[in-house]
């Protein structure tokens, strides 16, 4: 059973010849140009207001300085194909981002918007593989189990001593039980090279791996001291905003030197700062609600409020393939659950109907409140809430609806403000609106936004408000920053500090914040913010401020998502999910595959890391790798991971999805990139 | 009769040649001889067996196809309704608001809470007077928050590694300077491993229920944390509750579970002892010698919070185990946290490695929420550092407690239920003479019942009475200069006992002692001026 790495020295995923790298000479003539160019602009004050055709992404001058240090850290001689852009930039584009951090890009066409079309139909199709990789696929798995119930049974009788923390000992039951560990032992550890490779630096464009050799079937993991620069689609860095240098890193380093790390409490025990307010009144005006609030962990969002909405006497009904946040706050909060099937309206539809009319087991009392809970997109299975759908049988049935974006937020909609934007669907309409900001805004934490009267509810009777340690600053400026970079900020071209004479009138939660806040008459998308929601002594670099660079990340974004999902498709793979969605997950079933696309992506010239998914997390059959596309990613990233794929696809037998007559070659699905992004969902089968 | 038998003939051959073929595919498959030889001897043995073991067959299809998403049809309960009373019962039904909104007491609560502008620190400046106060209510034991060389290495952090990880631990969110801070814990305690979550509070949550399943018991203390609570309820593990911070009560809970497993004939299942280093709820402290020597005598695992005696006691700060000079090792799963402890994020657990690697695949917590940002993980390493080189900072803490303690004790219309080298100090209003207060109460001789987490005779309070006071004393304070603040808690039956109204002061080594007293007088002052108006 155990796969012997190829060596990779004649590995036959190296036919390709490497393009001819840029040469680093070049790269760094063209590079000094631009920064002379940069220093220029900014010096000639405010004449960058006007947008050339390509907004070029230039933070401020100081980053070049920097990033050439980083990029001479024995990088310049682009081996891996990954440091440098396949084509050095001319002397009229400036990139000041680091390549490897976010991928530079100038071409305009490489750019697409995410919005609901309102012919599209939203529901989730499987499609199923043929009939004998299904069958393989059980029999696979019926193998490892019981070669794994052998291997136990001989084990215990001949090598006890490896057995000793399964047994009970010294009137000690054993800490896991022989059966609940079963599957950890005997099928995840043979897959362990996939899981929690230990990685350094910014989970970027590209990521560099600690690598690790096993030489006992995964029992230890040895780090070789080496490390490997690898293309990065699997971090949940959508809008690219995971990068160490630029506009928001300077914001964030601006705020330790003024913050600190630490607000040393609960929000209600002496751990409030002024930025949680400025950050709160920014989140609702970012996601078009009343109020907001911010908790410091993502998870614990879910897990700490939800039991200040439902108890006893409530039902929740959740989407069978919910987060395990969400029902852990739900478990905790002892109200009574049931299922409904994924995204499935009908499904939905009958049990409102039963739930209601029945009322609550047993005592046949109406239920208290019913709240049904979604996600926005769901990281597995990358497929798009039916939001349209939910809002009309919420008007019939009278539910509470709670939409958990965490992956959704930032990521889609013309402005990226989630599902609600993406269906252009007024966002006050949905009364939960739940996110994350690890995914989108590169940092950490979540939020919970809804009318004010509900957000202040929550405040002091979520688990989080007198217990949970509060959001730190750094982490709350990275936020502001991504945040207001995406939404613009009015008037940018002036300095700020100008235009802001202090905060003397903080923001208070619980006094009226949000009366003070929405002046303004409301209308759908809030557009750019007025400076008063920006901290003082935040000096928003202009690219950001103006919202220009948001508004292409966004789009770079929505063109990255919709190729790799429809060049994966038109190869012929079994993709499930929503073209928009920068989740991409592409069907391997068997357990084995799993570990082998794993090793084929990353030992190839151009090493690839994936996240490769199996059950618990997905049903037992339907083993996945999950691509997290990002704005980082450049369209030469996905030409390269669909050429991979391609290979590995052919070697694998993975290629079950459109007919063979249907396909496009690889080098058809690169050519007709942007034709392909561009089409319409109902013709990208016949194209 | 006749003609009816010639019209089934067809059907009946037809019904024995398929049986027969049946038959034949049936011989033909390999085992299907030991199969059959099984079955009959099955039979002959025991009829009613092979009735019995049809059925399980239907039962198990039976449950096989029923899928998760079912309507629940069959149950005993369920009332057919036609479409039209459906509907009708749909229109009639009309749901409680969401959430109820705030009274004006609880919005002036809210308002009142002291918000900092700009650092946090041992002085800050706050927006609710615009003035800057001593602060005695933020968690900043060691006066890390705003440590120059801590915000040096953040940037340098920063720089390398930008803000959040992007990722859950498993997948390429385990950033080497993660691995690098559970180094420096487990070192620093003297443990074989530790694991990193990314909140303190959703820690010990998550902890729990990876250890303990249905069929497993907790043996907790009655005066735990709301985090504690929840993992508890979480786990669904039969609970058995001692009195707060009272051992003896523990060893007689321990005794009686003991007595019903034999009596029971239970098998061996997992046992722990759930309870908190410093508590939470009044700032108690544990006997932890004491404890250990309970749990190696009666065979639990220990579960100890150190939520709040991490960085705040013992020499160096390495929390109880340093205290008492107990080996780290003799706790099974030692949680403390990063943000309170050590002014950075996150939260802990340490123990041996198989304690530990059982977290990383098992803890909710751990597998399904993204790492903690690297620069704050950076940011605990330095505090350990600081920690460990500095022990001066814990003697001055120390000193600034106990002149707290000098100070508070004098005053006659409170008491203090801390411990004296605690860190956090609960103030509670002494209850007014006539009624008995449940430390005067004389002392039911009856222990309490085990399975309730109220003990015997539990006291009560006039909570809401207590709590106007003691805001109004938390005002007063600020008016004066003094950042204070009231135990804040989840009121109204979310917890599983109330917890009697405090105020908790935090102590803090960035204050000078001279500081130290002053801000605590001005408590005091407050606290005479408040409550002895209400006589």
């Amino acid at each position: 059973m155990a796969l012997n790495r190829p060596s990779s020295s004649h590995s036959i995923f190296k036919k390709r010849s490497a393009q001819s790298p840029a040469s680093a000479a070049d790269y760094l003539s063209a590079l000094s140009q631009a920064d002379a160019r940069a220093r220029k602009t900014s010096s000639s004050s405010s004449s960058r207001s006007t947008p050339t055709a390509t907004p070029a992404l230039s933070f401020s001058s100081t980053t070049t300085g920097a990033s050439d240090d980083t990029l001479l850290e024995g990088d310049m001689d682009n081996s891996d194909r990954l440091s440098l852009p396949p084509v050095p930039p001319t002397s009229e584009q400036v990139f000041t981002t680091v390549h490897t951090e976010f991928g530079h890009c100038a071409n305009e066409a490489h750019r697409h918007t995410s919005q609901h079309d309102p012919n599209e139909k939203i529901r989730h199709v499987e499609r199923d593989p043929p009939y004998y990789i299904l069958i393989s696929t059980y029999i696979s798995y019926l193998i490892l189990i019981c070669l794994g119930h052998v291997r136990d049974f001989l084990g215990k009788r001949f090598h006890p001593s490896s057995y000793k923390h399964l047994m009970p000992r010294d009137g000690y039951a054993p800490l896991n039980s022989d059966f609940d560990s079963f599957y950890t032992r005997r099928l995840k550890k043979r897959i362990d090279e996939c899981f929690a490779q230990p990685v350094t630096g910014v989970a970027g464009r590209t990521i560099l791996l600690l690598d690790r050799i096993s030489p006992d079937y995964n029992h230890t993991q040895i780090p070789t001291g080496t490390r490997t620069r690898a293309l990065n689609i699997s971090s949940y860095n959508y809008l690219g905003f995971a990068q160490a240098r630029g506009g928001c890193a300077d914001a964030v380093e601006e705020s330790i030197k003024h913050y600190g790390v630490s607000t040393c409490g609960s929000r209600l025990e002496g751990g409030s700062c002024d930025l949680h307010t400025i950050g709160e009144a920014l989140v609702a005006k970012f996601v078009g609600a009343e109020d907001s609030l911010i908790s410091s962990m993502g998870f614990a969002t879910n897990s700490t409020y939800i039991p200040a909405m439902v108890g006893k006497g409530c039902l929740v009904i959740s989407d069978e393939l919910n987060h395990s946040s969400i029902r852990f706050g739900v478990r905790n909060s002892g109200a009574h659950v049931r299922m409904f099937k994924h995204n499935n309206m009908a499904n939905l539809e009958a049990l409102l109907r039963e739930v209601i009319s029945q009322g609550q087991p047993k005592s046949h009392r109406p239920w208290k409140k019913i709240l049904i809970i979604v996600e926005g997109m769901y990281s597995m299975e990358g497929t798009m809430v039916d939001l349209p759908g939910l809002l009309k049988l919420k008007k019939k049935y009278k539910f509470y609806l709670f939409v958990d974006e965490a992956h959704s937020i930032g990521a889609i909609g013309p402005h990226g403000r989630g599902v609600a934007d993406y269906f252009g669907i007024d966002p006050n309409e949905i009364d939960i609106l739940m996110g994350t900001f690890t995914k989108s805004f590169g940092a950490a934490g979540g939020y919970i936004a809804g009318k004010k009267a509900l957000i202040d509810r929550l405040r002091i009777k979520g688990y989080s408000g007198p217990y949970a340690e509060s959001m730190t600053p750094p982490v709350l400026t990275q936020i502001i920053a991504s945040m207001s970079s995406i939404m613009g900020v009015t008037g940018a071209d002036k300095p700020s500090s100008q235009i802001q004479n202090g905060h003397a009138s903080p923001l208070r939660i619980g006094n009226g914040s949000s009366s003070t806040i929405n002046e303004e008459p409301e209308y759908h998308h809030p557009g750019p913010i007025p400076p008063k929601y920006l901290p003082s002594w935040l000096n928003l670099a202009p690219e950001l401020a103006s919202g220009l660079e948001g508004s292409l990340r966004l789009r770079r974004l929505a063109f990255n998502s919709y190729y790799l999902h429809r060049g994966l498709h038109k190869l012929g793979f079994i993709i499930y999910g929503h073209p928009s969605s920068p989740i991409v997950p592409l069907l391997l079933f068997h357990p084995a595959k799993m570990l082998m696309f794993h090793r084929m992506m990353k030992d190839r010239e151009v090493p690839i890391v994936t996240v490769v998914v199996g059950y618990p997390a997905t049903p037992l059959i339907t083993g996945r790798v999950r691509f997290c596309v990002s704005a980082a990613h450049t369209k030469e990233d996905v030409d390269e991971v669909l050429r991979a794929c391609d290979e590995v696809g052919d070697v694998m037998d993975l290629k079950h999805g459109l007919g063979r007559g249907k396909r496009w070659d690889i080098e058809e699905v690169v050519k007709r990139a942007v034709e392909l992004v561009n089409m319409k969902q109902e013709d990208v089968d016949d194209a | 009769m006749d003609s009816a038998s010639s019209t089934l003939e067809p059907v009946f051959t037809y019904v024995a040649h398929s049986i027969s073929t049946v038959e034949q595919a049936f011989y033909r498959l390999p085992g299907s001889a030991i199969i059959e030889r099984y079955v009959r001897s099955s039979h002959q043995n025991d009829p009613g067996r092979t009735l019995l073991e049809v059925i399980l067959i239907i039962l198990v299809i039976r449950t096989l196809m029923q899928s998760r998403t079912r309507a629940d049809r069959n149950g005993k309960n369920f009332i057919e309704f036609s479409e039209k009373e459906i509907d009708e019962l749909v229109d009639e039904w009309t749901p409680e608001p969401l959430t109820q909104p705030l009274t004006p007491a609880e919005e002036a609560e809210l308002s009142a809470v002291s918000i900092v502008a700009g650092p946090n620190g041992p002085k800050p400046k706050l927006v609710n007077t615009g003035k800057t106060a001593y602060n005695l209510a933020s968690l900043n034991f060691t006066g890390l928050a705003g440590n120059e060389h801590i915000k040096q290495k953040a940037i340098e952090t920063l720089r390398k590694y930008g803000v959040g990880s992007c990722g859950p631990a498993g997948f390429y969110g385990t950033v080497d300077v993660h691995l690098e801070l559970e180094r420096d814990i487990a070192d620093f305690l003297g443990t074989e491993e530790a694991i990193l979550y990314s909140q303190g509070f959703s820690t010990i949550s998550s902890v729990i229920p990876a250890f303990c399943k249905r069929g497993d018991i907790i043996v907790a203390d009655r005066g735990v944390t709301l985090a504690i609570q929840k993992g508890i309820q979480i786990s669904r593990s039969t609970v058995r509750w001692f009195d707060h911070n009272d051992l003896r009560s523990l060893e007689e809970v321990l005794q009686s579970v003991e007595k019903e497993r034999k009596k029971k004939r239970a098998p061996l299942t997992r046992r722990f002892i759930v309870t908190e280093g410093i508590f939470e709820r009044d700032g108690a402290m544990t006997d932890l010698p004491k404890l250990i020597e309970l749990k190696t005598k009666y065979k639990y695992r220990l579960i100890l919070d150190e939520t709040f005696s991490f960085g705040s006691v013992g020499r160096t700060g390495r929390g109880l185990t340093e205290l008492y000079n107990v080996p780290a090792e003799k706790v099974d799963m030692l949680i403390g946290s990063v943000a309170i402890g050590l002014c950075a994020g996150g939260g802990f657990c340490a123990g041996s490695k198989n304690v530990v690697e059982h977290q990383r695949i098992n803890g909710p917590a751990f597998v399904f929420s993204a790492s903690m940002p690297p620069l704050l993980a950076v940011s605990g390493s330095e505090g350990i550092n600081v920690l460990r080189s500095s022990p001066s900072i814990l003697a001055s803490l120390q000193e600034n407690i106990h002149a707290a303690h000098a100070i508070l004790d004098r005053v006659d219309c409170i008491t203090i239920p801390s411990h004296s080298i605690s860190p956090i100090i609960h103030i509670y209003i002494r209850a007014p003479s006539n009624t008995l207060h449940p430390s005067t109460a004389a002392v039911s001789t009856k222990p309490s019942n085990p399975v309730s987490p109220l003990p015997r005779d539990a006291p009560q309070w006039d909570i809401e009475g207590e709590e106007k006071l003691l805001q109004e004393v938390v005002e007063e304070a600020l008016a004066q200069g003094v950042m204070i603040t009231k135990a804040k808690r989840l009121r109204g039956g979310m917890e599983i006992s109330e917890a009697r109204p405090s105020i908790r002061l935090a102590m803090t080594s960035a204050l000078t002692k001279k500081e130290t007293e002053k801000a605590v007088n001005v408590v005091k002052a407050a606290l005479v001026k408040v409550l002895s108006k209400r006589r």
